[in-house]
């Protein structure tokens, strides 16, 4: 039997409860006071980097084309009779779906009819309907929407900022595959994916709203399948990645008025673990904030210079298995911006990062952070991108509060290394 | 659910509304000032969005600005042009996060205060604004103008709307135009800066736990409005005048062809028929259950995306959609056929009742975000409407079937929009 387990954040002034049911599914509820929204969202912790793993005591290794996490969150939403969108439409509510590299989320926002809504939801993502008709068909879909970001230059520079900097891992394959690894995928290989990584216990349930927990817990329970557990565990097999890049400069051509540019610095993997990863992911963000946000001396330098504009932006990606600082926008004149950094990064390494820089970034974030707790997708999509890696969301903003200045200090020695750096281009044809 | 808040005129041609509400972790501050969307104001108004936070008397760098606003705990302050309708809205907003989360005092004031100074209280040299800024942000808007080609499915959206209200002020950009841009001086601008605050009317939108009593004070103390002579920004006028289809096709180098049909609706937004409007959108093109979703691609596997969207103010509606290059007779031709069906009242109820439902939800799901709330206020201030969310809500409940089937039968086609590859010369 379950017991309800209470976290509560006093720096956040807010509440969740846990549950784990006995087949091993996780449910969180956040009641959020006041809030006209629900969201829903139901995920398992598989996603595109996914493609070749081994069921624990068994030497085979299954391996199964590109973009089969993807796909199969397209053809979920078939159903023996038809289609789920028009039982969620009847509702009035609005189902979505995405897949990234680490997981596969099914969600639905809702006004009204809670349960009813969160009865279909946990009811479709367990019920798989694959035919051989059906699998073809939604080939013509996906290729169009591979298509579509063929055109997206910022989709593509940051693709092929990944493959300059990844050698083997699957990160750097785009999401969606290709026309041709789509072309390859069956119905079989959809039910083999489909039963190894939906099951219970490799998923969870997030829920965000003024709902009420046992409410919800008891339409989950009484929703979940018949089925027994697979309890077989899964390993996934990632193939042997240096910390090296591929190459340090990749550019390609698209029909755009003035290039863009991602500059990334590949992250030297070090078996962190999660206490560890959450710290990782704080002083990085903060790091990145002092050297290139736009309170910084290379920030107004560029910007005045008319090297960068408003479309500057950067970000860290701190997973398990890879990780790395992005930053990037449109600039006429990218390899002058790479080599302004790389001799920026070069004098503050002789000259040390500035505590105050720090303690004014590290109130930013604090902030920042506080505030998106207005949005609740932005709670709910989070919330799972951050359990998936072990960590609870609630910790981060004491993890905000708690880094000192030393913890950036190391992390910039580690972190930025210029030869660890690569840049990708867009540039106009 | 928040009630409409009657709106206080603060003085000086300023209006205050308030949406007071414990539920977010910050409150919002937008200022919104209202323009006529024409040729000569547009450009000129983006580049005074662009240079007004590069620059103020207490804070005189964009580094002195960040470096204020990171220390009051991640204060944000933005700006932006849009257009609604003919209207160009130069709005300013500042979100700050509440005090009981932070060991900060008098925060609204001091982000107040700042948002202030970016709009009435900038960095002026020589009677004008800084000229390194002027250059700097006319590189930048110039860059943000022919940048506008990069998103394919945004550019043809606006192509689109551009080929067919060709000499009607909606078809102009709302970043305005490079040519324009740049016989801009430093006096014209300035001049026009110092007519903007003279002229517009201006409302503000404060969406946060605060009392009327304590807002109003906190902004006569810190916003030094100088408006005397507010001019009244006309209501766009509407044409119809497809006789003939239109039908554009413009190249570019690309892997997928974007396809944009234009329609006049013929029923402003003032009118009964509006809501019915609405709905027959929604079901036409507004979700994976619409007509649009389910023949063309869930049917007939054409696309990924295809949506159809009203243009309230203009009463226009659009139907977008990413295709291969081959297939555009064959989608314009079932897209043709699926309106077709739809005015012969081939519409079931459970289609009717699923539109309203999602139109319901999408309207109040706005309550639950501090930005869509001051726009949807404000939306309803510039279309001078006194309904609130549950009176709007009520109107959409309403609509029947022949109310739809009768919107629909206003509905006419303009213009084709095609943004295709190059063809090869042979």
């Amino acid at each position: 039997m379950s017991m309800t387990n209470e976290i509560y954040s006093q720096l956040l002034k807010e509440k969740m409860y846990f549950d784990q049911l006995d087949n091993g599914l996780k449910v969180y509820t956040m009641p959020m006071e006041g809030y006209t929204k629900q969201y829903a969202i139901f995920a398992t912790n598989y996603g595109s980097i996914d493609s070749k793993f081994k069921i624990m005591g068994e030497e085979k290794i299954i391996e199964v084309p590109d973009g089969i996490a993807h796909f199969l969150e397209h053809k979920l939403f078939e159903e023996r009779d038809g289609s789920i969108f028009d039982k969620f439409s009847e509702l009035g509510s609005n189902v979505n779906a995405y897949t990234n590299f680490n997981s596969t989320c099914y969600l639905f926002t809702s006004t009204d009819r809670f349960l009813e809504n969160l009865e279909l939801l946990v009811k479709f993502v367990q019920s798989p309907y694959f035919t051989d008709e059906n699998v073809e068909k939604e080939k013509g879909i996906i290729t169009q929407e591979i298509n579509m970001y063929k055109d997206n230059p910022q989709w593509k520079v940051f693709f092929n900022a990944l493959r300059a900097m990844y050698h083997n891992h699957p990160v750097k394959i785009d999401i969606a595959g290709t026309v041709d690894s789509i072309s390859r995928i069956t119905k079989e290989d959809l039910y083999t994916c489909y039963d190894n990584f939906y099951s219970p216990h490799n998923m969870t349930l997030f829920i965000a709203g003024d709902i009420d927990h046992a409410e919800a817990l008891k339409v989950i329970k009484m929703s979940m399948n018949e089925r027994p557990s697979n309890a077989k565990i899964i390993q996934r097999v990632y193939p042997e990645e240096t910390n090296s890049i591929v190459q340090d400069t990749i550019e390609e051509h698209l029909d755009v008025s003035i290039p863009l540019f991602n500059i990334a610095y590949k992250d030297i993997l070090n078996n962190s673990t999660e206490d560890k990863l959450l710290n990782r992911d704080i002083s990085t963000k903060i790091l990145l904030d002092m050297l290139f946000g736009k309170s910084s001396e290379l920030y107004s330098s560029l910007y005045e210079e008319g090297l960068i504009n408003d479309t500057f932006e950067h970000e860290f990606t701190g997973e398990l298995g890879y990780g790395y600082s992005m930053m990037g926008g449109e600039s006429k004149d990218p390899l002058l911006i790479r080599d302004r950094i790389h001799k920026h990064i070069e004098l503050l390494k002789k000259v040390g990062l500035s505590k105050e820089d720090f303690e004014r970034i590290k109130r930013k974030q604090i902030g920042e952070h506080l505030g998106y707790y207005n949005s609740v997708e932005f709670i709910a999509t989070t919330f799972i991108a951050y359990h998936f890696k072990g960590i609870q969301l609630f910790d981060y903003i004491k993890a905000i509060k708690k880094i000192q200045f030393s913890d950036i200090e190391k992390r910039f020695l580690e972190h930025f290394c210029n030869s660890q750096s690569i840049l990708s281009i867009i540039s106009p044809k | 659910m928040l009630d409409r808040i009657l709106p206080i005129n603060i003085g000086n041609g300023v209006t205050l509304h308030l949406i007071n509400t414990k539920k977010f972790k910050t409150s919002l501050v937008s200022v919104y000032l209202q323009r006529p969307l024409t040729q000569e104001e547009v450009t000129k108004n983006a580049l005074i969005s662009m240079i007004l936070p590069r620059g103020t008397k207490r804070l005189e760098t964009s580094k002195d600005i960040a470096k204020y606003l990171e220390n009051l705990y991640g204060t944000s302050i933005g700006s932006n042009v849009s257009k609604k309708g003919e209207r160009n809205i130069i709005n300013f907003r500042m979100q700050v996060i509440n005090e009981i989360y932070i060991d900060e005092k008098h925060i609204l004031e001091k982000g107040i205060r700042t948002l202030n100074e970016f709009i009435n209280d900038p960095l002026i040299e020589q009677g004008h604004f800084k000229t390194e800024y002027l250059n700097q942000e006319r590189a930048n808007l110039t860059e943000k103008i022919e940048g506008r080609k990069n998103d394919k499915m945004k550019y043809a959206y606006e192509r689109c709307i551009e080929e067919m209200c060709k000499n009607e002020a909606f078809s102009l950009y709302e970043y305005g135009n490079v040519k324009d841009l740049k016989e801009i001086s430093d006096i014209t601008l300035f001049m026009h800066y110092e007519n903007l605050l003279k002229s517009s009317p201006v409302d503000i939108c404060v969406v946060g736990d605060i009392s009327n009593i304590d807002i109003q004070k906190m902004i006569d103390r810190n916003m030094k409005f100088k408006i005397n002579k507010p001019i009244a920004v006309e209501r766009e006028k509407l044409f119809n005048k497809s006789e003939k289809v239109k039908n554009v096709a413009e190249e570019m180098d690309i892997s997928q062809g974007k396809l944009v049909i234009g329609y006049r609706t013929n029923i402003p937004f003032e009118s009964e028929l509006y809501e019915p409007l609405i709905v027959y959108s929604n079901i036409l093109g507004g979700g994976p259950n619409s007509k649009l979703f389910k023949n063309l691609r869930e049917k007939e596997s054409l696309c990924y995306y295809i949506f159809s969207r009203i243009e309230k103010f203009k009463s226009l509606m659009l139907i977008s959609s990413g295709i291969e290059f081959d297939n555009f007779d064959k989608t314009v031709d079932l897209v043709g056929m699926q309106i077709k069906d739809m005015n012969n009242g081939n519409i079931s109820s459970e289609e009717i009742e699923s539109a309203k439902n999602a139109i319901i939800t999408a309207i109040r799901s706005m309550t639950d975000s501090p930005g869509m709330l001051a726009d949807f206020y404000y939306t309803q201030i510039i279309s001078n409407n006194q309904d609130n969310m549950e009176e709007i809500i009520n109107k959409i409940r309403k609509v029947n079937k022949e109310t739809i089937v009768e919107a629909g039968k206003n509905i006419k086609i303009d213009t084709i929009y095609f943004l295709r590859d190059k063809k090869e010369d042979n």
